[in-house]
């Protein structure tokens, strides 16, 4: 089992110097939000986070959730946490006012629940499920259901969860066949939802399932889906959770991690019928799933920078206290100073700090985009598949160089190493395969906008190169370098997949991927190399970082820079090729 | 009743202290700093009497450079009314801290005074004391429970060996020990409220205070290193060395 | 100018720290005075007069200083001390407790919890939990100070002290005394103890410390825990060795499946032999520890007890 520190000093830096929180809370009329503020609320939940949410962990990865008789029940110990989190207020923190939230901007919820699920991940997809349907019902619900079920799912006194897959559709929606049948004013809806994260547990008195099927009537395809609110327990006329309604528990997934997260097969109307509210208009679930998306993926995105730290940190702790070889005096050589662990330890410090910058970054953007500002809602499109996808595959390599760190101590599951990893592995894969986000990308992204905002950002690389180049510093003119070096091949490679894969879909699917990880690198390299420009002049004041950690940031991004962004130029070089022996062989060579 | 609660901004108890190299002081440049322990509990301990309808208002006070600000902060958001700031450049002696403290309290005249037993960075004890003496007033230190009844204060100490209890006429000093209470964690509502909480600043001059210099710091230095002894292989080998190499069996 | 020191008793016995503030205070220069106040506390003063060092012993029996509450003891300390050099307490819950008030009224500083003298008004004492070491000068005319006990060896009773009564009875009449329960308990207190066992999260459960008892009561030991083993609820707090708990230096300190968490270290860690028991052998117990055994308690404690 390994502590968790909250990463107090980064979270600030990103949020006050990269993404400059007082000017956009002045731009966005956020009076009441400012950097101060929010350091105290991150601080607070990074109180929570590791003093009670962290330690449960490992006892949720050991004793995860178990059924029985449809019901659910949780890992001993969540449901106190759950209330001590829901007591606090932590689930209100972006909620709209009228309905009790606090209305806080996403940059800080963002913020705030890297904090959650680097604690305990398992336990934080709790509240993530439950903030979905909340703004699924936002958006598209009536008047009389936001007021039904807005205020107890923003307090957290009820979750919430999504029911889309099926056995046969996952990935593909368009094979949604849960029916809805109208029953007077209610619907009443049947079939077999799989994959339903929190989708039963004894933690809250009600339980809200937002489920997609099918009506009756429905056109087929991705066109004759609706939206419907399933209550857990149906609401007496106070509003109060009353009689059980027809939806159940049939069983729990045995997964290769987030144990602690119990994964439900859902069955719907096994009796008479599950009673269901139509969210929205009919037919137009689907659409709505869409915009709740980008919001959805930044949060799947988060967790790859989440749980990468909690990795990171318990490497740092191993890697102090394990000793193998020894000093010509006798003296015992912790692992730390081997070089190799301390790469290893620099990877994974360079890459999460590249996804907090932009984890961060793209949430900000929600925020612009929601007052309505073009720019960044462009942006925010193109940074989604990035953050989902990139920062989810690189949680692969970094979870997995906190195991190598471990040696074999790594593989045993003892340390705790292993869980990180397993619990990992999901990432890529809900809320969107990475194939999918390289598809989004490459596709509705770039192809379909012309590149237009995809320009806009390698603009915006090229003047931070500029900067970097023009800068005093030695340091910063290096960094703007290798900046520029990665820029020019990505550019290549952009200018390539315009010319050539807007009519070659094959092509376009065969090179998707490289451009998703070559965008994430140039990306994230882009943030960090900002960053050092941010860090370089703070030195140059008086200010709340202190040398160490503005010259730690500046050697973060450097080492970025000769670690990571030579992948862009490897990633350029392959989609250059087209990857044009991807269909070579016949199935049957395969 | 009017409860006055002080507040240190101490270095966070998580953080590994290291001394300067020059030994002048302890390097406190850049590290994380936090509400004292012993404060938040007794910041605890007057938010839950004021939860109990025992108190009605809780007023807390902090010393120190700007920075201490964010203390009181905290303190708001776990349920205190309103804050006052004793601006000082740095962190006062204990003896010149209880005089500012005397002068804040005739002002606000509250019948229960709650203070951290200790500040972990000083580790003095004895501010709480003071300021009952100068106060003329009846202490409760180390407290493990706190009652108030009749208008008087029934304080169960932690003393050496045991548990004392001890009846306070009131106003009284209460000093707390760990076990008092489990301070709570601040809720997102109640630090959104901490931020329009009214927060007085006040100086030693306002007060009337002359700060006195009553020691000098001459040097901060690390403690002696225990060097790692040896590893026995068996119980035959531990007992033979308490015995003969030891000698304290 | 004298010295005087306050003895800590319970009007029947005196109690040890007393011996080592003392001690203390003979490095300080100057001619000692004992004030033992209390009630019914004359066998007290009569070993007080026999420290080494010390040429006088106070006696200011009343009932007011019964049980050594503050308000009392202080105005009493505060009247004699005046002409005093050094006023000297042991840091006991006891001397924390009144100490203070003396020099706020005197209008000097208190040095607290000193751990060595380096001349009369040049003190070090702990800081930070013991993470650092302050080196201190008094600029005050009157230097009150409490000494921690672990850090000075007890002076011997070979002397024979003039005893003096004064009869000076402050009743502050602002608080009084209900009650006391004190640990009852055959083994010595934590803080007093010569040896200590103390157990950790390696004990697994509250019942398996009656290993640890068993061990104790060969050696006439005190016993006591991690944090760790407290936040797992095997034993009460008040066995908690350690920064938030209490702080000893024994002259055995036997460490029973305890990691050797910083917390720890810094509440056991001026012990003189300290000796780590543990299975894992990276324990960082095991780098403070005079001798280590890489074992199971399971099976050392068993034949610790026999063999002892």
């Amino acid at each position: 089992m390994s502590t968790y520190n909250p990463p107090l000093q980064d979270a600030s830096f990103v949020l006050d110097q990269l993404i400059g929180l007082d000017q956009m809370c002045n731009d966005l009329k956020l009076d009441e939000v400012n950097s101060e503020l929010a350091s105290v609320i991150v601080e607070e939940a990074g109180k929570l986070a590791s003093e009670v949410l962290a330690p449960l962990n490992s006892v949720g990865d050991q004793n995860g959730a178990t059924v029985s008789e449809g019901a659910v029940t949780e890992t001993q110990g969540f449901s106190d946490a759950y209330q001590q989190f829901v007591e606090n207020g932590w689930a209100t923190l972006t909620g709209p006012e009228e309905f009790g939230g606090q209305a806080l901007p996403n940059v800080l919820g963002t913020a705030v629940n890297e904090l959650w699920h680097s604690s305990n991940m398992a336990f934080a997809l709790c509240p993530m499920l439950s903030q979905g349907a909340v703004e699924a019902l936002i958006a598209h619900g009536s008047d009389e259901l936001k007021a039904q079920y807005l205020p107890q799912l923003i307090s957290g006194e009820w979750t919430g969860t999504m029911n889309l897959t099926e056995p046969n559709a996952g990935s593909d929606l368009a094979a949604v066949s849960a029916k809805a049948v109208p029953d007077g004013e209610q619907f009443r809806i049947s079939g077999q939802k799989i994959f339903i994260t929190w989708g039963d547990h004894q933690m809250t008195s009600n339980i809200v399932h937002l489920v997609l099927a099918r009506l009756p009537d429905a056109p087929a395809g991705v066109k004759g889906i609706s939206l419907f609110i399933v209550p857990k327990y149906l609401l007496d006329e106070q509003g109060q959770p009353a009689a059980q309604n027809d939806v159940s528990c049939v069983s729990l997934e045995h997964k290769m991690g987030i144990h602690g997260s119990p994964t439900c097969v859902m069955s719907f109307g096994d009796n008479e019928g599950a009673i269901g509210y139509l969210v929205g208009e009919a037919n137009k679930g689907l659409s709505y799933m869409f915009t709740m998306m980008n919001h959805a993926r930044q949060s799947v995105g988060l967790q790859g920078l989440s749980i990468s730290e909690r990795a990171y940190q318990q490497a740092v702790q191993y890697s102090q206290e394990r000793f193998q070889g020894s000093n010509r005096d006798g003296s015992k050589i912790a692992i730390i100073n081997h070089p190799d662990v301390r790469r290893m330890l620099m990877a994974m410090k360079a890459g999460n700090e590249a996804m907090r910058a932009l984890a961060y970054s793209a949430a900000a953007d929600i925020d612009r985009a929601h007052h309505g500002d073009a720019a960044s809602r462009s942006r925010v499109e193109l940074y989604t598949p990035i953050v989902k996808g990139w920062m989810t595959e690189l949680a692969q390599e970094l979870t997995s160089l906190n195991v190598q760190v471990h040696g074999g101590m790594g593989f045993i599951e003892e340390t705790g190493a292993a869980q990180h990893y397993r619990d990992a592995r999901i990432l890529p894969i809900y809320e969107g395969t990475t194939g999918i986000q390289a598809l989004d990308l490459i596709g509705r992204k770039t192809l379909f906008d012309n590149g237009t905002a995809l320009k806009h950002l390698q603009q915006e690389i090229q003047a931070s190169v500029d900067t970097l180049r023009n800068s005093e510093s030695e340091s910063l003119q290096q960094l703007g370098r290798k900046l520029e070096t990665a820029l020019k091949q990505a550019c290549n490679a952009g200018d390539w997949i315009l010319d050539n894969a807007a009519q070659d879909k094959e092509l376009m699917g065969n090179v998707s991927f490289d451009n998703l990880m070559m965008m994430g690198y140039l990306t994230g390299g882009w943030l960090l190399a900002k960053s050092a420009i941010q860090a370089e002049q703070l030195k140059q004041t008086d200010n709340a970082y202190g040398a160490p950690f503005l010259n730690a940031k500046i050697s973060t991004a450097q080492f970025f820079a000769d670690h990571y962004l030579p992948r862009v130029g490897q990633h350029s070089e392959t989609i250059l090729t087209g990857l044009r022996h991807t269909f070579a062989l016949d199935i049957d060579l395969l | 009743m009017k409860i006055l609660v002080t507040v240190k901004r101490v270095i966070d108890y998580n953080v590994k202290v290291r001394v300067k190299s020059d030994n002048t002081d302890v390097d406190l440049a850049n590290v994380k700093m936090a509400l004292n322990p012993f404060c938040e509990i007794a910041v605890e301990e007057a938010v839950r009497l004021k939860e109990a309808g025992v108190a009605t208002e809780v007023v807390v006070v902090s010393i120190g450079p700007k920075a201490c600000q964010e203390q009181i902060r905290t303190a708001l958001a776990l349920g205190a009314d309103r804050g006052i700031q004793i601006e000082t450049d740095s962190m006062p002696e204990s003896l010149n801290a209880a005089k500012l403290l005397a002068k804040v309290i005739a002002e606000e005249q509250p019948e229960l005074i709650v203070m951290g037993k200790q500040a972990i960075d000083s580790d003095n004890n004895q501010t709480g004391q003071m300021l009952a003496a100068l106060l003329d007033m009846p202490q409760g230190t180390f407290a493990s429970e706190l009652k108030l009844e009749s208008g008087k204060a029934q304080v169960t100490r932690e003393v050496d060996g045991g548990l004392q209890t001890v009846e306070l006429n009131l106003p009284a000093i209460v000093t707390t020990d760990l076990r008092l209470n489990e301070p709570r964690y601040a809720s997102l509502p109640n630090i959104m409220k901490a931020k329009r909480k009214p927060l007085a600043v006040k100086t030693p001059a306002d007060l009337g205070v002359e700060l006195k210099e009553h020691s000098k710091l001459i040097q901060v230095t690390p403690p002696a290193e225990r060097q790692a002894g040896i590893k026995v292989a068996s119980v035959d080998e531990l007992v033979e060395k308490l015995k003969n190499e030891a000698k304290v069996i | 100018m004298a010295i005087l020191v306050i003895a800590e008793h319970d009007n029947r016995t005196l109690k040890g720290a007393t011996f080592n503030t003392v001690a203390a205070a003979t490095q300080m220069g100057g001619e000692i005075h004992l004030l033992v106040a209390g009630s019914n506390c004359k066998a007290v003063a009569v070993t007080a007069a026999s420290l080494d060092g010390v040429s006088k012993v106070l006696l200011a029996d009343d009932l007011a200083y019964e049980h050594q509450l503050a308000e009392n003891i202080s105005k009493l300390v505060t009247e004699l001390g005046k002409d005093y050099s050094h006023i000297v307490a042991p840091a006991t819950t006891s001397g924390k407790n009144f100490l203070p008030r003396v020099a706020a009224l005197l209008d000097v500083a208190q040095i607290s919890d000193i751990t060595a003298v380096e001349a009369e008004n040049r003190f070090q004492r702990p800081i930070y939990a013991g993470n650092a070491i302050a080196t201190v000068e008094s600029l005050d005319p009157i230097k009150v100070i409490t000494v921690r006990g672990t850090a000075f060896d007890p002076v011997e009773t070979k002397g024979s002290a003039e005893i003096s009564e004064i009869s000076i009875s402050h009743d502050a009449k602002l608080s009084s005394f209900i009650g006391e329960v004190m640990a009852e308990s055959d083994r010595p207190e934590l803080t007093a103890a010569e040896v200590i066992i103390s157990g950790g999260r390696g004990m697994g459960n509250g019942e398996n410390f009656a290993l640890l008892e068993t061990v104790a009561d060969k050696l006439g030991a005190a016993v006591g825990a991690s944090r760790a083993a407290v936040d797992a609820g095997f034993v009460p707090n008040d066995m908690q060795v350690g920064q938030t708990g209490k702080i000893v230096a024994p002259e055995l300190y036997i460490a029973v499946g305890i990691s050797g968490a910083i917390q720890h270290l810094a509440g056991m860690k001026d012990s003189k032999v300290i000796v780590a028991i543990n299975k894992d052998e990276e324990a960082p117990i095991f780098t403070v520890a005079d001798y280590g055994l890489v074992a199971d308690l399971f099976d050392v404690m068993p034949e610790l007890q026999e063999k002892l």
